[in-house]
């Protein structure tokens, strides 16, 4: 199923329009990560849903992981918008990133020689879709955390994606209750 | 509590953007990717999300005019829009969103057509709260309800 045949690979995520500003002048997803500890009365903040987004603990929070090793992700997602975010968080996490839009380029991309220590990558893709995409990536040998981070959420699509070869079969959003352990683990902290 | 009269406000609003179920905890998360470098970060992905989605809600439009229905395209262009939605913790967008995904997938060309109404809605409703809550969070300056802690 082809949706755009549009091949783009982007380190420095320049693909925002002007006005929305989300892009330091390097072309760096605009959030810094803190070096300040959290404070003890609002470190975890908690929203649940028809909870009014009152405050509980919550196990995991943006402030909860310093990196202190150079990791690599690539995203491969069709959707300008999940994979200008999920590479901007990923940014704000400390990763190096790159991403591309459909699964024929994140197979080139290793093909080239590439190496990433996490590729986050969508089930439905232009071109090349995620499942023969990670088959075709596992195939060369490469043995990276692979996360399926998709808006599908079926059975069957899990078995799918899971058989192709991603470690993990994550619905959409990438929440940091997934994202940060996955995290610890790459960067040894675990 | 609040005493800042525009705080105030705003803390209202938002605690009723959840507890109606229009937004849920993935709102927060981009909440937390805010800072005072970048004090409207929520507002830009936002505003973001809705240029960014109004071509895919378009292209389902064209598609449900087409008939008979092409329901695996239907469903790819869902599958983008519930993607995205479901980033910005858009709750009842993404509800609709999945549920429209389950009609492609059994085929109910009626169904489609009824969700996407509904979702239509949601999608609209849903931009006149968040615009009328970043206009009143602009006002009252940064706030800290789920910010990074300094």
């Amino acid at each position: 199923m082809t949706l755009s045949r549009e091949s783009h690979t982007s380190t420095s995520n320049s693909i925002l329009p002007q006005s929305a500003n989300l892009l330091t002048e390097n072309g760096k997803f605009k959030k810094s990560m803190a070096s300040a500890l959290p404070s003890g009365d609002q470190g975890a903040a908690e929203a649940n849903s028809g909870n009014g987004g009152q405050m509980q603990k919550k196990p995991f929070t943006f402030n909860e992981i310093v990196l202190r090793n150079r990791l690599t992700a690539l995203v491969v997602d069709g959707d300008n918008f999940c994979r200008l975010l999920e590479q901007g968080i990923l940014q704000a996490y400390g990763l190096e990133t790159q991403s591309v839009n459909n699964g024929d380029a994140a197979v080139e991309l290793i093909a080239s020689g590439a190496k990433f220590d996490l590729i986050l990558i969508d089930m439905l893709l232009p071109i090349l879709d995620g499942v023969e995409a990670t088959r075709r990536i596992r195939a060369m040998g490469m043995r990276c955390k692979m996360l399926g981070v998709t808006a599908c959420s079926g059975e069957r699509e899990r078995q799918a994606f899971l058989a192709a070869g991603v470690d993990m079969f994550v619905e959409k959003p990438l929440g940091p209750e997934i994202l940060i352990p996955v995290l610890r683990e790459l960067d040894g902290q675990v | 509590m609040e005493r800042n009269p525009l705080r105030r406000q705003l803390q209202i609003m938002r605690k009723s953007l959840f507890d109606q179920g229009y937004l849920d905890e993935q709102f927060v998360q981009l909440e937390e990717l805010q800072d005072d470098s970048n004090p409207n970060f929520v507002e830009e992905v936002v505003t973001l999300y809705y240029r960014d989605s109004a071509r895919l809600i378009l292209n389902i439009e064209q598609a449900l005019e087409r008939k008979p229905y092409n329901f695996h395209k239907l469903d790819a262009y869902m599958h983008q829009f519930k993607g995205s939605s479901s980033s910005i913790g858009a709750k009842k967008v993404k509800a609709e969103s999945t549920l429209f995904r389950e009609y492609c997938k059994s085929g109910n060309g009626e169904g489609c057509m009824r969700c996407f109404q509904q979702l239509k809605k949601e999608y609209a409703t849903l931009r006149k709260k968040l615009e009328a809550y970043f206009q009143v969070a602009r006002q009252a300056g940064p706030m800290e309800t789920a910010c990074r802690p300094k």
